[in-house]
């Protein structure tokens, strides 16, 4: 009986380290494959961020407001973000090629699946990022538009802009990476549809008013010219 | 000629049948088939009248018209006047057409015209604009007699204007372009001056410098003068009948092209304005600063509230482009009673400084900051309505020297803004 424990506990012995030597030079290889990881996402950080600043990425991105936005979020300046998320896309991508080096059968799929998704969600980080710029600039040109015509309630109008926009992004962003496709795009179509239907509802009830004179200056010629007696004529 | 202001075979041919001829006058188009024929039959009188020994010609540049004014131009002849008979000048009168682009910006067509000038060797040019309705003999021969008779190389005009007419140039395209390029001229919006065949040259063997032609053609044409030492001077032409009130919209369009214009052109032409420090006066032939008595009516209470809004609605833009003691200025500002209501020359010059050089770095979009500028210009423009109902020309001149040399005591705040790396 004695004996039988002792063997057993020698064959477990012998097996951890069986196990363990086998697993020691993959984990070695994993560090090393880590640490290089590590240093060629480095690399290719700064060499993004040294491309993006030849081509006055920030520039654009002040000019849209999309710095403005971000500066908000407490990110710093856009070729600096972009620049950071290629390096923990790069740096994740080595440390998941370095655990599969582990040779663990159950997690290999796993990183394979992730290693597929990799592409997809720097393609929907970009989209997201276009959003923002387009969000930003959009949404101050309806603004600026709004408060030049004399619109009531121009900042509603602007964030209208910038949430239709947004969510744009964001279901394309979704649908890029493939996260409940099915849902995405109907939420999508139900957000977008909701919001068109109370514009036309408030437009209708609310505004009728405005309704009739905006109808009545596309059609009536008076109070258009009666609408120009306004301001001097600047030149 | 530079190679690229291409004139068609057409136009080329109907050039070299007319010759060299001494004047030359261009008249841009662009659906004009009310004014058209009036101005075409006044600039051939002019040349009767008042050109009779010479040779001249006209040239109608059309930007595409669908309202068949390029036919009308051609078709127009001056009748004689009462009691004239037989023969009223020595001289054929010329009239020669082309179009460009179809609605093209009218530096195109100055540019057509200024080529057509130079290959012409036109001595004295003019260009007259259809637009400003107030056309004669008289003024045609204005612009063109200080340049053939007394030797001038550009001839800005003058005009009698309505007090509340032109506020933008009075307010900013004057008084910014005489304290940065140191020359007040009063008019360089309206679509009319005169030049002499030199300065065509000049403009067309320069580089460079093509959004102020397209955005700014007479600003850009005055400032190759300037630069190159030519003699200029500005001619009364007359009343200039009262612009009609306009929408919102068209305000917020006008204002968009003067201010880009403007800017373009002191980014074309840094290394001219910024060394400057002194103005000279540019000389006058005949009043400068006629008053008409008529004025339109304005809704000056919307003017007040679209300033307010605009003030407190843009304030995140307001932020990028102005400093933050200009802005809080303005802030303070706007809630101010009616009468008491006042947009003071500092605060006014400092921020269009600052307009200036955040356009100049781009610190958003150009045309974004120019739209967030226009509420300003009506809270400054509300404040002149308010101070100048009643006031006498004098005043109202008196008023405007103040405004331009608060601009000239504040250039190095300009060059300050324009050079700052943020």
């Amino acid at each position: 009986m004695k004996d039988m424990i002792v063997q057993g506990l020698a064959q477990s012995y012998q097996q951890v380290v069986r196990t363990f030597a086998e697993l020691l030079p993959r984990l070695a290889v994993m560090v090393i494959i880590i640490i290089i990881g590590f240093v060629i996402a480095l690399l290719l950080k700064r060499i993004f961020r040294w491309i993006l600043s030849l081509t006055k990425l920030d520039r654009l991105s002040e000019q849209s407001g999309a710095s403005h936005a971000l500066r908000s979020a407490a990110l710093p300046s856009t070729t600096e973000f972009l620049s950071r998320v290629l390096f923990w896309i790069v740096w994740v991508g080595f440390i998941l090629l370095g655990i599969s080096a582990l040779g663990i059968a159950q997690w290999q799929e796993q990183i394979s699946h992730i290693f597929q998704l990799l592409p997809q969600i720097l393609i929907a980080i970009l989209i997201l990022f276009v959003g923002l710029l387009a969000a930003n600039f959009f949404s101050r040109a309806v603004l600026l538009a709004s408060v030049n015509a004399g619109f009531r309630s121009p900042r509603l109008w602007s964030a209208c802009v910038r949430f239709v926009i947004w969510i744009l992004a964001i279901s394309m962003a979704l649908e890029q990476i493939g996260l409940a496709r099915r849902t995405v795009t109907t939420a999508f179509s139900i957000v977008f549809g909701a919001l068109m239907l109370a514009l036309a509802i408030a437009f209708g009830l609310g505004g009728k008013e405005l309704a009739r004179q905006t109808l009545e200056r596309y059609l009536g010629d008076k109070r258009r010219e009666r609408e120009k007696e306004e301001e001097p004529s600047p030149l | 000629m530079p190679e690229d202001v291409l004139l068609d075979d057409d136009f080329l041919r109907q050039l070299m049948n007319v010759g060299e001829v001494d004047i030359l006058v261009g008249v841009p188009s662009h659906n004009n088939a009310k004014t058209i024929a009036r101005t075409m039959e006044a600039i051939e009188s002019s040349f009767q009248r008042n050109f009779w020994r010479e040779r001249g010609v006209i040239v109608n540049v059309d930007a595409g018209s669908r309202d068949g004014t390029a036919q009308l131009a051609m078709e127009a002849h001056a009748a004689p006047r009462d009691g004239e008979r037989g023969l009223n000048s020595l001289r054929t009168v010329h009239r020669i057409a082309t179009h460009h682009g179809n609605g093209a910006f009218p530096g195109a067509a100055f540019r057509t015209i200024m080529a057509a000038a130079d290959l012409a060797r036109a001595k004295a040019c003019a260009i007259i604009s259809p637009d400003s309705g107030n056309v004669t003999s008289e003024s045609v021969a204005n612009l063109l007699h200080p340049i053939h008779r007394d030797g001038f190389d550009f001839v800005a005009p003058l005009y009698r204007r309505s007090r509340f007419d032109g506020l933008l140039a009075r307010n900013v395209l004057y008084p910014f372009y005489r304290a940065a390029f140191g020359y007040g001229i009063r008019e360089l919006h309206s679509g009319e001056f005169g030049f002499s065949g030199r300065l065509a040259a000049v403009c067309l063997a320069e580089d460079g410098g093509r959004d102020a032609l397209r955005a700014w053609p007479e600003g850009w044409i005055a400032t190759s003068a300037v630069s190159s030492q030519m003699r200029c001077c500005q001619a009364f032409l007359g009343a200039r009948p009262p612009a009609p009130a306009v929408s919102g919209t068209d305000v917020v369009a006008a204002i968009r092209g003067a201010i880009d214009g403007l800017f373009c052109l002191l980014e074309s032409r840094q290394s001219l304005w910024m060394p400057r420090t002194t103005a000279e006066p540019v000389q006058a032939l005949g009043p400068d600063h006629d008053i008409a008595p008529d004025s339109p009516r304005i809704n000056r209470k919307r003017i007040l509230d679209m300033f307010r809004s605009g003030v407190s609605e843009l304030r995140p833009v307001l932020q990028s482009i102005l400093a933050p003691q200009t802005l809080a200025e303005i802030e303070r500002l706007a809630p101010e009673a009616d009468p008491q209501f006042r947009f003071p020359d500092e605060v006014w010059v400092k921020s269009l400084y600052e307009l200036a050089g955040s356009y100049h770095r781009s610190v958003i979009s150009r045309d974004h900051m120019i739209q967030a500028f226009v509420p300003l210009y009506r809270g400054r423009i509300y404040s002149f309505l308010l101070r100048h109902q009643e006031s006498s020309a004098e005043e109202i001149e008196a008023d405007s020297e103040s405004l331009c040399l608060a601009f000239e005591r504040l250039k190095p705040y300009l060059l300050d803004r324009w050079t700052a790396k943020s």
